[in-house]
Parts: structure tokens; sequence; C-alpha cells
């Protein structure tokens, strides 16, 4: 029963650390200091149109509204996107194997990866014919390598601002 | 039949308050975490953090219910069909919030051994509320404190409560309540330990607490099953043989037409129930004696509630055992 008052005591200070520089969240692994230091944001793209597409085969850079989001996050943070092409599972592997930063192809928060790989806030939710006739709100999200929440509150804020 | 006299009509005056005070505690701690289930939920996302900490607010509904089911049926006077009358529903509920308490420990054992294991990196990302964006494990942080500064006092309040009143229900539900907010404590650590990208702190914080909360849950069940076997009374936190095993042995001693004396003594739950097997020093005993034996040991504490006092020629081998701190007289 005495140990219990330390706790907010420590709270405080960690706030503190927070205010001077020690960043909370932060990154386990470093991505989002890798990200800015090399200049690269490994981005998986499984084609999805409107959001994700191959107009031009899987050699030339990707299209859509989600490689423009991650384009415009990856210039915010000082880098360029290097594009990965793949099924979603095959690109989930690479993440979970640290290959990747980002997932994008139209990922709702409904994804099945969910325990494999980090989600976003849902950035657009509208409602969409379903397959059983009816409508459906469907929440798009993007993929970001689990635990590395300073990457994920990263994109996040950068997806607030660009689509309030 | 009043409703606070646990089905002991001479159930002294403050102890019927303690049991008013019981009774409210426990409809303030169920409604309290009631509160606490749904701010978890409100703030869990997808956290497997949080989703831990709201099994365990669930969790920590079975002891009061118990309590409070138990204090009911205990009530009931003594009938044809239960002529012991129904104080045994102490022990019954003190076993089921006892598996509760296990089943927490074991529940939190497995899910941070299995991420430590997998190596589980718990992503937590932002949350917008009134139109400012931060990071949710703040918000996980108020929760958390939240839903431990309420065990704090509540297990307090408790714990005397469950002494005066011998209730083991009631002392299981203080476990609970330490067990609830060393949780929310280590969960406070842990989502800041994660925060600094520490992606095991809150598993191993966790692991730690787990560890307590099994040994309580562990004990109690032990206890809640030895009671429910008869075991000789003891203290309401089962650290010890009941002072009132010797005192009650003691007082028949006195007795000066008393040549020996064992006697049993099994915990119904808040009352005892006692049975004296009496060596006289004469042949010939009165009733008026033995039925004055019985009153002076009805006398010596509410609890000794239920009490058989039977003349012996010897004492009967396998039935009173003489321990060691019992001098004969």
């Amino acid at each position: 029963m005495r140990r219990l008052p330390a706790l907010p005591l420590v709270a405080v200070l960690l706030c503190l650390l927070a205010g001077c520089g020690v960043g909370i969240p932060s990154d386990p692994d470093q991505s989002l200091e890798r990200i800015r230091s090399t200049g690269q944001l490994r981005v998986g793209v499984s084609p999805h149109p409107p959001f994700t597409d191959f107009p031009d085969g899987l050699d030339a850079p990707p299209t859509g509204t989600e490689v423009d989001l991650v384009t415009g996050f990856a210039e915010q943070q000082g880098a360029r996107p290097v594009w990965t092409p793949g099924g979603e599972e095959h690109l989930v592997e690479l993440m979970k194997d640290q290959q990747l930063d980002i997932i994008i192809g139209g990922l709702t928060s409904q994804t099945p990866y969910s325990t494999d790989v980090g989600v976003t806030r849902s950035y657009l939710t509208r409602e969409e014919p379903t397959s059983d006739g009816g409508t459906g709100k469907r929440s798009y999200v993007m993929a970001v390598t689990m635990g590395e929440n300073a990457l994920l509150t990263e994109l996040e804020h950068y997806l607030d601002e660009v689509q309030p | 039949m009043s409703r606070h006299d646990l089905g002991h009509p001479a159930l002294p005056e403050e102890r019927r308050r303690d049991v008013r005070r019981a009774v409210r505690l426990e409809v303030v701690s169920l409604g309290y975490l009631l509160t606490c289930v749904a701010v978890v939920a409100a703030t869990m996302g997808n956290s497997q953090a949080m989703k831990a900490a709201w099994i365990e607010d669930l969790l920590s509904l079975i002891p009061p219910t118990a309590f409070l089911v138990a204090v009911r049926v205990a009530r009931k006077p003594p009938d044809p069909e239960h002529p012991y009358g129904h104080h045994r529903s102490v022990a019954t509920g003190h076993l089921v919030a006892a598996v509760a308490l296990l089943t927490m420990g074991l529940y939190l054992l497995y899910d941070n051994v299995t991420k430590l294991v997998t190596a589980e990196h718990p992503s937590i990302g932002t949350v917008q509320l009134l139109g400012v964006t931060f990071w949710q494990g703040w918000l996980m942080v108020a929760a958390m404190v939240y839903t431990g500064v309420g065990p704090v006092i509540l297990g307090r309040l408790k714990l005397p409560l469950a002494e005066r009143l011998h209730d083991k229900v009631l002392h299981a539900d203080a476990d609970m309540n330490k067990a609830d907010w060393m949780t929310a404590g280590g969960a406070v650590l842990g989502v800041i330990g994660i925060g600094l990208g520490l992606w095991w702190a809150d598993a191993v914080a966790a692991l730690a607490i787990s560890v307590s909360v099994l040994r309580d849950g562990w004990r109690n069940v032990r206890h809640a099953v030895d009671a429910l076997v008869d075991a000789r009374a003891h203290t309401v936190d089962d650290t010890e043989p009941h002072p009132l095993n010797e005192a009650a042995r003691q007082r028949l001693a006195e007795l000066d037409w008393v040549r020996e004396v064992g006697i049993r003594v099994r915990d119904q739950g808040h009352v005892f129930h006692l049975e004296a097997f009496v060596v006289p020093h004469q042949e010939q005993v009165g009733v008026a004696q033995l039925e004055g034996a019985a009153h002076l040991l009805e006398e010596l504490d509410w609890k000794i509630h239920d009490v058989v006092v039977t003349v012996v020629s010897e004492l009967p081998e396998g039935k009173v055992f003489v321990t060691r701190g019992d001098n004969r007289s």
C-alpha cells in the first residue's frame, strides 16, 4: 500500500522528461529516426484502386489517393518513399521482418492483420455498398510496424492535418 | 429477522453497524467497478494491456457480488431443513471469490508470458478528444489512475470490517482490491515504458504483479477449501488458529467440576460451531452445570454461536487434539 504515492510522482517526472526532449512515445527500433536520417520511407503497396494502383506496371511508381498521402508524409519527414509492390500477406511478412515501415492498399480498421501490424486511426470513414446489397461504414487505415509508436503517432498527426 | 444480523439474533449492535457498512461499501464497490469497466472499455482501443485490465475489472465484480449474496443467505434463520442455519454461505462465497482471484492471477501470468515469448511490441497511437490530438498512452494512464485509486481506498476500508465481522469473503475482496490497484499501477508504468520505447515494460510489470496475485489467490482457495472440510477455526486472514479455540478451552477448564476438557471449533462463516467434551471430577453432573458451561462459552464472544457441551468419561481420541500450548488443568 505504501508504494502507490510513488506512481503519480513517476508519471509527473516522466511528463517533465517528455518536455525535456525525451520523446514519448518513441520507437523501440528507432524507425522514425532512421527514416529521417536515411531519407528513405519504405512503403509496401498492395493494389486496391482508387487508393493504390499500378497503371504502368509493377516496375513503375504507383498512383492513388493513399500513394499521394504517403508521398506527402515522406516529404514532410524529409524523405522519399521506396515502393514495394505485393499482396497483403506478403507485405505483412516483410513488415514483421522489419523490411517495411508502412503498408497501404485500402486497408480498413477491420483488417485481419491487426495483431501483426500496428494500424492508424482511420483517416477516412464513409458509407459504401456491401456484398449483401446494403450499405455499411468502412473506415480506412494504414499499417505501421507493430510497436513503432513514434512513427505511428507522427503519421496519424500528418493524416489529421491533411484529412480533417 | 433483522436484515443485518448475519443469522445471529444476539449479534451485538456495533457488529450490526459493521454489517451495514460492509454492505454499503460493497454496493459502492460494485458501482465504482462498473464505471471502471466502462472507462477502460472506452479508452482501450486495440491495446492488449488495456484489454487485460478490462478483464480484471470484470473479474473484480465477482467478490463483492459473492459477499452480498453470502450476507443475504446467511441471515436466513435455521429451519428443519437447515438446523445449523445458513452461515456456510460465507465459506461458499469465499471459495467463489478465491477462485476469481486465482483466475485473475493465472490470466495475468499467461497473458504476459505470451507477450514476452512472442516479443509482441504493443502499438499505441494517438487519439482525438475534443478536437485535440494526443498520444493515447496518456489517456490510458489517466484511466488506470482512475481505476487504481478506488481499490486503495475501498480495500483499506474493508480490511478492519472483515476482521471485526470475521468475514473471509470481505477479506478476499480486499485482497482483490490490492490486486486491482497493483495491476493499475503496473499498467501505468507499463504504458509509460511503452512510450519510452521499452516494449517489454508492460509485460514485465504485469508479470511481477501476477506472481503476487497468484499467491493471494492460491492461499485463499486453499483456506476456503480448508474451511469447507471443517478445519479448526482460524483468524480471518488464516495466518494462525483463532485465539477463541484456546480461550474457550481455558474457560471450561477453570470450572471446578471439570477435570479435563477437549474442544473442537469449526468456522461456520462469521460464527463458530463449538463442541466441548468434558471429563468431570465426579460421576454426577447436573443439567444446570452443563447449560451453565454452554452459556459461559456463548458469553465469551458473539462468534461462539452454536455450542454443544457433552460429558465423557475420557477425552475421545481422534476427535479432540491437545496441541502445543494447551496446558491441561
